[in-house]
């Protein structure tokens, strides 16, 4: 083997095997390194472009950080992401408060927004029912759905959770829960993507599109 | 269905194994720790996804490589597939069929149809339920993919009901906050319990049938086999949708909550299901001598392999490891002749005389050494 020529990754870690002769960039990489979806290597990547590239980009993201911090809340009344209390959606009187989608998390809204096609209201749990995580019926906030139900005379509760196990639960709790107020509960289908091939598609999901076939 | 070629790369001792085989009989001769059940093991990943002998995938990469890589061409009639299988020591695993990737089990597992008899398969008589269970859930999920999806499904639900009793037992939690949960947990368990129990009723019912036939042809005695489906939550399928049986299901989970409270622990379920195996009335893996054990194994096995066959129209792959020497030469020679008209078969054995004599048109035969392949 050639060990004149360092592997990328010896070269990321620097030569004595880990850390940067910098103690406060080692700090940045080990910040970055904390995000979702950063591993060591990407974090390096970043803590120096950051601290060596020309440009604002540095000084831009340190401002932006902070003022995302303090301007940035959760919507007091469906839990989504706003910077004003209640937010926009529950605040519009162009939306219908008897038609109520309730989603597992606060980017769960973004698709149906930008696809702007439902004109209901939202309502965000936060997570879904998984003891193994440590999340049970006390810690999501149906008695807050149940009283937004009520007040809001909610005509249709539409569930658009996701269709694993822990989904199907929650919506059986939220079924439950229901039961004995006057209104309809649907939950979104599951299927075959629009122009997608069927060829293509998994068995799953097929049996799924086939047992909820409708009249045509 | 039958296995065209093989190519294998780093894949437990076997460093680098290309193969062409009969579309009759395969025979792998060598000593024992060489090999010959590797290749098996190889042969048999796709069917399941994974190994037939429940060792995790990291454990099938050879010592010292950073990933193993298997690819097989299988015709099914006219049509050939083409499947690939990569490994890493990462816990990443790449599937491959016909060049395009899958990312989940179930789009990979039954494309394959094959039968494993090895000597672990006298346990499905002797041994405890989790090894029927293993039997029948292989065998159903080969023949109706929905089944692998409920399995798991329940599985998961399981898990999340016992992490809610292992808490109320140890006291971090107390019964009045989790009662919801259990409930909830209980209605999302019965969701998945109705289809798996209707499922195992019906796949155990034409195993019960093709066994009785399999273990006559095979024992001279004419005794007969019964099979017996022990469900473990006792409750009556009414008829009617899967949604109305699941409620007779969640009935009774919820009337033994109380119990499982008490015990901390989940007691039934379709994780407690189970099947009597019995002999001319009587209960085999209790009173079998050791010639009747062996022979209703194997039934039960060629009875698996008789319902790929009715449900879907393939003749499986079976595969035979080393189970030669735990029969009779009259009874073995009866088993190879008669699986071997319908089916491709690969037998792995360590002594030459099991297949001695018997010289099927067409046969391959290769010797495994030190992880190497060769053709005799």
């Amino acid at each position: 083997m050639d060990h004149a020529t360092p592997t990328p990754r010896e070269a990321a870690k620097g030569n004595d095997g880990g850390e940067f002769q910098s103690p406060a960039l080692e700090r940045l990489v080990r910040a970055l390194g904390r995000l979702p979806g950063l591993g060591r290597k990407s974090a390096t990547r970043i803590a120096l472009e950051l601290v060596q590239g020309g440009g604002e980009t540095a000084a831009e993201l340190a401002e932006s950080v902070t003022a995302a911090r303090e301007q940035v809340r959760t919507c007091s009344r469906c839990g989504a992401i706003t910077e004003d209390d209640p937010c926009r959606i529950c605040c519009s009187d162009k939306r219908d408060s008897a038609l109520l989608c309730v989603v597992a998390s606060p980017v769960d809204i973004l698709p149906f927004e930008k696809a702007g096609f439902f004109q209901g209201r939202y309502f965000v749990l936060g997570r879904l029912l998984s003891p193994l995580d440590g999340v049970r019926v006390d810690d999501l906030p149906f008695d807050r759905l149940d009283a937004r139900i009520r007040e809001h005379d909610v005509r249709e509760l539409i569930l658009a959770l996701d269709s694993s196990v822990e989904g199907e639960a929650t919506a059986l709790y939220i079924q439950r829960m229901i039961e004995d107020l006057d209104l309809s509960l649907t939950r979104l289908a599951t299927g075959i993507p629009v122009g997608g091939a069927l060829a293509y598609t998994d068995e799953a999901t097929l049996h799924r599109a086939f047992q909820f076939r409708r009249s045509f | 269905m039958r296995l065209l070629e093989a190519s294998l790369l780093d894949f437990r001792n076997l460093a680098e194994v290309q193969l062409s085989f009969s579309p009759g009989v395969n025979v792998l001769l060598g000593d024992n720790g060489h090999g010959k059940t590797n290749v098996l093991e190889a042969l048999n990943y796709p069917a399941l996804a994974r190994s037939f002998r429940g060792a995790r995938d990291e454990e099938l990469i050879r010592f010292g490589s950073e990933a193993c890589h298997l690819r097989l061409a299988i015709a099914e009639g006219e049509k050939i597939l083409d499947i690939e299988v990569g490994l890493d020591r990462g816990g990443r695993r790449r599937m491959r069929v016909d060049g395009d990737e899958v990312h989940r089990r179930v789009e990979l597992v039954g494309r394959l149809a094959t039968v494993v008899f090895d000597p672990q398969t006298v346990e499905l008589v002797r041994g405890g339920p989790e090894m029927r269970r293993r039997w029948f859930d292989q065998g159903i999920s080969s023949v109706d993919s929905e089944y692998l999806i409920h399995l798991q499904a329940a599985n998961r639900a399981l898990k999340q009901k016992a992490s809610l009793l292992r808490d109320v037992r140890r006291g971090f939690s107390s019964l009045g906050t989790v009662s919801r949960d259990l409930e909830t947990w209980n209605a999302e368990l019965a969701a998945h319990a109705a289809p798996l129990v209707r499922k195992r009723a019906d796949w155990l019912s034409r195993a019960a049938q093709a066994g009785r036939d399999s273990y006559m042809d095979l024992s001279d005695e004419k005794q007969e086999l019964q099979l017996v489906y022990k469900q473990g939550v006792g409750s009556e399928d009414p008829g009617g949708t899967d949604a109305d049986f699941s409620r007779e299901i969640l009935a009774v989970l919820d009337y033994i909550t109380s119990d499982e409270i008490r015990r901390g622990r989940c007691l039934s379920g379709p994780q407690t299901d189970d099947v009597d195996i019995i002999l001319d009335g009587v209960s085999l893996r209790t009173y079998g001598s050791r010639g009747e054990t062996r022979t209703a194994a194997i039934s039960l096995k060629l009875a698996q392999a008789e319902i790929v066959y009715g449900m879907r129209g393939v003749r499986p792959v079976l595969f035979f490891d080393d189970i030669f020497s735990e029969l009779d030469k009259d009874r073995s020679r009866k088993l190879q002749e008669r699986t071997a008209k319908d089916h491709q078969v690969f037998i792995a054995t360590a002594r030459a005389e099991d297949v001695a004599g018997w010289e099927p048109a067409g046969a391959s035969t290769w010797t495994v050494h030190e992880g190497v392949v060769t053709i005799r």
